[in-house]
C-alpha cells in the first residue's frame, strides 16, 4: 500500500457529478465519500479546478458589451 | 447589469452564475437568429489561455494613459484643478477604457440628472431625480431608450433618433440648447453637439414621394439631388423614361452642358407632361426648366408639397427602392417619407371612423401624435408592450388617414383577429374590409377599403393559384394610403423587402412589442419602414395601471444527482428533456401551483416541450392544451379555466404564446422555453399583463421561470430575460422555496421514484425533446412565428399517424381485466366524460313529468 497525497473536496451533488464525468477522461478521484465529499489527488487539484471552471462557465450568459 | 444576480449561490461553494469580465471575446458571436430551430449550444469556452487572446482593455488603458500624460503638461493650473488631476490619476486606472475622469462635473452636478458619454452618445439618466420626468420626455424625443430599470436609465443618441426628433419639429439648436442648459452633470462634449448638428441639418432635404404609382426622389435643393446622383447605387436605380423626348425639351437638354444634369431632366419632364395633362395647370415649371436649372425640372403645385417653391425630382425603380433608401441614409441624406393624406385627391377616401365609444389611452395618443405630428402621416415604428393595445393604435392611425389600407400580420389567426378588431373599434362595414389568406380571397367593394393579409401571402414568389395571382395584381396595381405592419420584428428582411417594393404605399406604420432580433437586421427596419417613433416605458404603463404590475422570479432548482449524471453523459437534444423533467423542478412547480391556487390566483404553466407538458399535467392532475388537443376539448378546457373555481391551473404549450387570450390568468410559471428567445419571454409576460384584476389595490401578477441549476438552461434563461430587464423588470432569484419540504403529497419525493422518472425519460425518443413539435402553422403563416418546427409547407399532405387495430391492445395487456386502473390519467379525459349534474329544479320537473306520464298511462288503462 502506497500513500498518496490528496485533498478533500467539498462540493454539491451537481459539481460532484461533473467531477466524476471529468474523472473518466483523466483519473484523479481517489475516493468517493458521499454526495458532498470527494478525495482527489493533490497535484491534480488545480487542473481540476480549472476544468471545472470551464465547465460551469458554459452555462453562464454574459452581456455582449 | 451583469451583476444582477450576485445572489446567494445556494448550498454550493461556487457561484454558479457570475458576472464575467468584458474581455472574453470568444463568447460573443453566438446565436444570430434565435427563431431558428437549431439552438446554439452555449459558447465553447475552450482552454485557450487568456494571454493568447488580444487584451483590448489593456490596450485602451495604455492609450488612455498616454492621453493623460499629455494633459498633465500645463503647470499654471489652479489648486483645485491640480487637486482634481491628482484625484483622477489615482482612480482612473480602475475604469480602464471607460475612464472619463477628465470630464469634469459641474459644481451643482448633484441636482442635474444627466450624464452624457462623449464617445458613443450614451446618456445616463438618474430616474430618481425630481426633474427626471421632464428630462425623460425630452430624452425619449431625441434618443432611443436602451435600458430603463428603476433608478438609472440609459438612452442612446443615434442618427435615427435625431431624425425622428427633427421630424417631430424640434430644431437643431433647441436640442443642443436644452441639452446644455439644465440637466447634464458635465458640459456637453463637443463631439456630441457636432454629431447632433451634422445629423439634423441634412435631414428633411430629400423626400421620397409616391405619385401615380411611381416613386420619386424629390428635393427643393437641386444640388442635393445631384449629389445623390453622383452615387452609383442611386444612379443605377434611377428610371429613365425615354418616351418623353419631345422636341422642345430635347432642345433644352442639348443646350445644357453637364451630362449628369442632362440626364436628370427626363423623368422630371415626363412628370411635368403628365402634370399638364392631368391638372391642366400652366407649365409654370417650364421657365424654371429653361433658366436656372436647365436640367432639373420643377414640379409646381404638387399636391404633396404645400410651399410653392420649385421641387425637383427623379424617378427611381421600384425594385431598388430600399437600396436607395439605405444608401441615402449612409450618405446622411435620409429620405423623409411623409404623406399629406388630407390633400391627396388622387386616392379615394375611406369613410371610417372610430366608434364614439372607443377611447384611446394617453400613451396611445402620444404615440399617434408622434406619427401625425405635423398633420401628415410619417412612416415609422411604434413600440408598445404586449397587451397595451397596439391594435387600437393601428386602427386609429388607419381611421386618421382614411385612405385605402393594407394590414399585414404574421399568421392567418391574427388576420382574423385584426379584422375582428377593426369591426369592433371602428365603424368599418363588412364590405369595406377584406381578407386575403390561403383560404379566403376577398376584395372590398368600392374604391377604397381595408385588406388584411399575411406577409407570406404578399411576399410569396412561388406559384400561386389563379385566384391569388389576381388578388396580388389587385394589390400591386393600386396605391395604398397606408400600410400597417404587425409584429415587424419577426419578418425576415428579404420578405420585407419584397413586400415593401411590390406594394405601393404612401405611409407605413410598424407595430411591435419587442424590437429585438438576434441578428443585426433591426437596423434595416430603419430604412425600410422608418425610424422608431415611439417606445412606451413598460414600468410607466404598469404604474398607471394600463398593464399589470408583475413580479418576476427565477427559481433555481438543483438537478438531482441521477439526472445530472445522465445530463453530463448525453450530448444530444435529450439533455433538454432531462433538465425539464428534473424532479426538483417538478416539486417546485407543484409547490408554486399549490401556493398560488391557495391565494386565489389563476395559474398558467407554460412548457414548450410537449413531453414534459404531458408528464407534468398528468402527474399533477391538471388540464392541459397543446397542439394535439382538439378544438372542442380546447374550448371546453378554456371555459372551465375561465369560469370554474375548481380549475385554477392549466398547462399550455407554445400554442398559448400567441393565439390564446386569457385575461383571467394572474400567475405564470414556465418550465421549458424556446432557448434564449427574448421575444418569447416578453410575449409570455404579455399573457399576464392584461390581467383583468390589474386595477385592484396592490395587485401583483407573478411570473416564474423554473430553471435547472448547472445546466444550459441557466444560460438561456439569463439571456431570455435581457429584454425585460432593459424594460425595467427585476428578476428575483429564488434558490429555496420555503415550505417545500413540508408539503404533503409532494411528487417524486423518494429516490426510487426519481430513478424511475429518469429511466422513463431515458426511454423517451430523442424527438420528444423537440420544442413546439405540436404546433403546426397554417398555410400562409410566416415561418417561425407560430414557433413550430413544421411550417406546414404546402404540397406536402400530411399522412395521419398510422393506427391499426385488429384486436384490443387494452385487452391484450390486461387493461380489460377487472383490477385494471389507469393511475396516471390525463385530467382532460376525466373532464370530457363528466356530465354536469342536473339542476334540482330540472331533475324534479323530469321526475314529475315521468310521474304524470305514468298516471296518464294508468288512467288510460
Amino acid at each position: 500500500m502506497r500513500a498518496i497525497k490528496s485533498v478533500l473536496l467539498t462540493c454539491d451533488p451537481a459539481v460532484k457529478e461533473i467531477l466524476i464525468a471529468l474523472n473518466e477522461k483523466g483519473s484523479f478521484i481517489i475516493e468517493d465519500l458521499d454526495d458532498y465529499h470527494l478525495v482527489i489527488k493533490a497535484d491534480e487539484e488545480w487542473r481540476v479546478r480549472r476544468e471545472l471552471e470551464v465547465e460551469l462557465e458554459k452555462n453562464t450568459y454574459s452581456l455582449e458589451t | 447589469m451583469a451583476e444582477k444576480r450576485n445572489a446567494e449561490a445556494g448550498p454550493s461553494e461556487y457561484p454558479a452564475k457570475r458576472p464575467r469580465n468584458d474581455d472574453d471575446e470568444e463568447d460573443i458571436a453566438i446565436d444570430y437568429n434565435e427563431e431558428d430551430a437549431i439552438p446554439p449550444s452555449p459558447p465553447e469556452t475552450n482552454l485557450v489561455p487568456r494571454g493568447a487572446t488580444i487584451n483590448f482593455s489593456a490596450l485602451t488603458r495604455k492609450l488612455a494613459e498616454a492621453r493623460r500624460a499629455k494633459e498633465t503638461e500645463p503647470s499654471n493650473l489652479s489648486s483645485l484643478d491640480q487637486h482634481r488631476r491628482h484625484q483622477d490619476s489615482l482612480v482612473s486606472h480602475i475604469f480602464m477604457d471607460q475612464d472619463f475622469s477628465w470630464l469634469h462635473l459641474k459644481p451643482d452636478h448633484a441636482s442635474r440628472p444627466l450624464w452624457i458619454s462623449p464617445e458613443d452618445g450614451h446618456i445616463i439618466l438618474e430616474a430618481f431625480s425630481p426633474i427626471a420626468e421632464q428630462a425623460q420626455d425630452f430624452l425619449t424625443a431625441i434618443s432611443e431608450p436602451v435600458s430603463r430599470p428603476a433608478f438609472i436609465h440609459e438612452y442612446k443618441l443615434t442618427a435615427y433618433s435625431l431624425y425622428a426628433a427633427v421630424s417631430v419639429g424640434l430644431q437643431t439648436e433647441d436640442i443642443i440648447e436644452v441639452l446644455k442648459s439644465r440637466p447634464p452633470k458635465v458640459p456637453v462634449p463637443d463631439s456630441i453637439t457636432s454629431f447632433i448638428r451634422e445629423r439634423t441639418l441634412s435631414y428633411g432635404k430629400v423626400k421620397l414621394v409616391l405619385k401615380h404609382n411611381k416613386y420619386f426622389v424629390e428635393s427643393s435643393h437641386p444640388e442635393t439631388l445631384q449629389l445623390l446622383l453622383k452615387d452609383q447605387v442611386i444612379r443605377e436605380a434611377r428610371v429613365i423614361t425615354p418616351q418623353m423626348d419631345n422636341s422642345i425639351k430635347a432642345a433644352t437638354f442639348t443646350t445644357s452642358k453637364a451630362p449628369v444634369k442632362g440626364s436628370l431632366v427626363i423623368p422630371g419632364t415626363g412628370k411635368e407632361a403628365n402634370k399638364k395633362k392631368d391638372d391642366g395647370k400652366p407649365a409654370a415649371a417650364t421657365p424654371a426648366d429653361a433658366d436656372l436649372f436647365t436640367s432639373v425640372v420643377g414640379v409646381e403645385g404638387d399636391e404633396i408639397d404645400e410651399d410653392d417653391e420649385n421641387v425637383h425630382a427623379f424617378e427611381i425603380n421600384d425594385a431598388r427602392i430600399d437600396h436607395v433608401k439605405k444608401r441615402c441614409n449612409e450618405l446622411e441624406y435620409p429620405m423623409l417619407e411623409e404623406y399629406d393624406f388630407r390633400n391627396d385627391t388622387v386616392n379615394a377616401n375611406l369613410e371610417i371612423d372610430l366608434k364614439p365609444t372607443t377611447v384611446i389611452r394617453p400613451y396611445q395618443e402620444t404615440s399617434l401624435s408622434k406619427m401625425f405630428g405635423n398633420g401628415r402621416a410619417r412612416s415609422g415604428i411604434i413600440v408598445l408592450p404586449c397587451g397595451a393595445g397596439k391594435t387600437l393604435v393601428g386602427i386609429t392611425a388607419a381611421c386618421t388617414i382614411k385612405k385605402s389600407c393594407l394590414v399585414l400580420c404574421t399568421s392567418s389567426v391574427s388576420v382574423m383577429q385584426w379584422r375582428q378588431q377593426f369591426m369592433q373599434w371602428s365603424n368599418v362595414t363588412d364590405k369595406q374590409i377584406a381578407v386575403f389568406t390561403a383560404d379566403q380571397k376577398q376584395r372590398f367593394a368600392g374604391d377604397s377599403g381595408i385588406v388584411v393579409s399575411t406577409y407570406s401571402m404578399v411576399a410569396n414568389t412561388h406559384n400561386r393559384s389563379h385566384e391569388s395571382k389576381q388578388m396580388m395584381e389587385f394589390l400591386t396595381s393600386r396605391e395604398w394610403g397606408f400600410i400597417l405592419l404587425d409584429e415587424v420584428h419577426v419578418v425576415p428582411a428579404a420578405m420585407f423587402r419584397r413586400v415593401v417594393t411590390t406594394i405601393k404605399a404612401h405611409s407605413k406604420l410598424g407595430l411591435t412589442a419587442t424590437l429585438v432580433r438576434e441578428d443585426d437586421k433591426i437596423a434595416d427596419l430603419n430604412y425600410m419602414i422608418g425610424p422608431k417613433l415611439y417606445e412606451a416605458n413598460w414600468m410607466d404603463l404598469a404604474a398607471k395601471g394600463h398593464i399589470a404590475n408583475v413580479q418576476c422570479a427565477e427559481v433555481w432548482c438543483p438537478m438531482t444527482p441521477e439526472f445530472y449524471r445522465q445530463y453530463l453523459r448525453i450530448q444530444n437534444r435529450k439533455r433538454m428533456l432531462l433538465y425539464c423533467m428534473n424532479p426538483n423542478k417538478f416539486q417546485a412547480c407543484q409547490f408554486l401551483i399549490k401556493y398560488h391556487e391557495d391565494r386565489g390566483d389563476k395559474v398558467i404553466v407554460f412548457s414548450d416541450n410537449v413531453y414534459a407538458l404531458e408528464a407534468y399535467a398528468k402527474r399533477l392532475g391538471k388540464l392541459y392544451i397543446h397542439g394535439g388537443t382538439g378544438q372542442v376539448e380546447r374550448m371546453r378546457i378554456l371555459s372551465w379555466f375561465q369560469h370554474s373555481p375548481q380549475v385554477n391551473t392549466i398547462f399550455l404549450s407554445k400554442v398559448g404564446d400567441t393565439s390564446i387570450d386569457l385575461p383571467e390568468a394572474t400567475c405564470l410559471i414556465q418550465i421549458s422555453s424556446h432557448f434564449g428567445s427574448r421575444r418569447q419571454e416578453a410575449q409570455r409576460l404579455g399573457r399576464i399583463l392584461r390581467a383583468k384584476r390589474r386595477n385592484d389595490e396592490g395587485f401583483n401578477a407573478f411570473f416564474y421561470s423554473l430553471v435547472s441549476k448547472d445546466t444550459q438552461e441557466m444560460f438561456y434563461s439569463t439571456k431570455r430575460q435581457q429584454f425585460l430587464i432593459d424594460q425595467g423588470y427585476a428578476f428575483k432569484v429564488i434558490t429555496h422555496l420555503e415550505g417545500l419540504d413540508k408539503m404533503e403529497d409532494l411528487v417524486y419525493r423518494t429516490r426510487d421514484e426519481q430513478i424511475e422518472l429518469v429511466q422513463s425519460v431515458l426511454l423517451a425518443s430523442e424527438s420528444e425533446a423537440d420544442l413546439g413539435s405540436d404546433v403546426r402553422g397554417a398555410d400562409g403563416d410566416l415561418a417561425g412565428t407560430v414557433t413550430s418546427k413544421d411550417f406546414g409547407l404546402p404540397g406536402m399532405p400530411r399522412a395521419p399517424a398510422a393506427q391499426r387495430t385488429t384486436g384490443s391492445l387494452t385487452a391484450l395487456s390486461g387493461g380489460a381485466h377487472m383490477s385494471y386502473v389507469e393511475q396516471n390519467k390525463s385530467a382532460n379525459k376525466k373532464l370530457a366524460r363528466e356530465v354536469a349534474p342536473r339542476h334540482k329544479l330540472f331533475a324534479k320537473r323530469e321526475k314529475d313529468k315521468a310521474a304524470m306520464k305514468k298516471a296518464a298511462a294508468n288512467a288510460a288503462r
